[in-house]
């Protein structure tokens, strides 16, 4: 009830835009829930692009992070605290934030009751107007989910865009067991999903295919350091012993990865090494 | 009112938590931490740090850990002396 009360501006507000995109811009219903969508994903764009370049550039830690997680492998609260110390000492932090995620939770509370009750509240005012989405391929869109067939085409892909965009924000350092659960949510929620009305699932599946668009194109642009190299540069310097200790506590060998793709000729033997890693211990930046 | 803000918390992350499935840069997660902000500080408190937290959790803060017990906005239950009233805090 409280809830109700509190989302009712912003139900008025997303009835009057969608309202706008049918009669002025004239689009469909079906169409001006998927603009609103995109509108509403443009609006968080610059959040979301820090958040995906900041979980590539993790990828050069991805060694570190690795024998972090094998020190700790089994005490979970302290590896968890670990790792975001060192995320923090390290600058980098490739977990979504919680903010970008609170303007939409209303949103999309709002947007189920603005589509529970369009057909009451909304649709008598236009009565001409089409409810139904892809040359009628989805009759309509207030009808639940489980009314038509089409609904169920529209679960299927929301499963899929689902799961994919899941992948595509799943990070390296995340455990299997996490991923798994993760992969298997879209699946969980099925039985709850079958009572939303239509609309509410184009809503989810354009943002769900925006995030996966966004991955795609995000990869494109700034490829993932590929992980060889640095697994390179990590195992032929260091004699095991040697590789173990500063993967554990410091940031040094991660600086020693990145110079030694741009210049990989140096390093062939054993024997220069040493003075290597001495002098990035006292300040790599001012000698080079 | 204690139980129920804590309640709406946990209600939010067996649900719409999990439906948007980001993982909270910072540990612990937002939703923990406002679990134990409500808890330890109560309804107004709780909610003021936890507020404060997620304006925190922002992309362009750093993340880390990050406990209840480590804030500096509020007087800590433990360092308050017996018999003061909240206002003096």
């Amino acid at each position: 009830m409280i809830v109700l009360g509190i989302l009712e501006p912003i139900e008025n507000v997303l009835t009057d835009i969608l309202e706008w995109l049918h009669t002025s811009v004239g689009l469909t219903w079906a169409w001006a829930i998927v603009a609103l969508t995109v509108a509403v994903r443009i609006v968080i764009l610059p959040l979301t692009i820090k958040q995906i370049r900041s979980m590539q550039r993790l990828q050069q830690y991805a060694p570190e992070l690795k024998a972090l997680q094998q020190k700790y492998k089994n005490d979970k609260q302290r590896m968890n605290e670990e790792v975001m110390k060192f995320y923090r000492e390290h600058k980098v932090n490739p977990a979504a934030s919680c903010l970008p995620i609170l303007p939409q939770i209303p949103i999309f509370i709002s947007l189920f009751y603005v589509l529970r009750d369009f057909e009451k509240e909304v649709f008598p005012q236009f009565p001409q107007s089409e409810l139904g989405f892809l040359n009628n391929l989805v009759p309509d869109i207030t009808q639940h989910i489980n009314e038509h067939w089409s609904g169920w085409l529209l679960l299927v892909v929301y499963v899929l865009s689902q799961l994919f965009s899941l992948m595509l924000s799943t990070t390296a350092i995340q455990s299997k067991g996490q991923r798994y659960v993760l992969l298997a949510l879209p699946f969980v929620f099925i039985p709850f999903i079958i009572n939303f009305p239509v609309g509410l699932m184009i809503y989810w599946v354009t943002t769900n295919l925006w995030t996966v668009g966004q991955g795609i194109v995000t990869r494109r642009l700034y490829p993932r350091p590929t992980l060889e190299p640095s697994k390179k540069s990590s195992r032929t310097p260091a004699k095991q012993p040697a590789e173990a200790k500063p993967a554990a506590k410091s940031p040094k060998p991660a600086r020693a990865a990145v110079p030694e793709k741009a210049a990989p000729a140096p390093a062939d033997g054993t024997a220069p090494q040493r003075p290597v890693r001495r002098r990035k211990k006292k300040g790599p930046r001012s000698r080079r | 009112m204690r139980h129920l803000a804590v309640g709406l918390v946990r209600l939010y992350r067996v649900t719409l938590g999990l439906l948007f499935a980001g993982r909270c840069k910072y540990h612990p997660s937002c939703s923990q931490y406002a679990i134990d902000a409500l808890e330890e500080y109560g309804v107004v408190r709780g909610s003021v740090l936890s507020l404060w937290r997620l304006l925190r959790c922002n992309p362009w803060s750093h993340g880390g850990v990050d406990h209840v017990h480590d804030q500096r906005l509020f007087r800590s239950h433990e360092a308050r002396p017996a018999g003061r009233t909240r206002r003096s805090t």
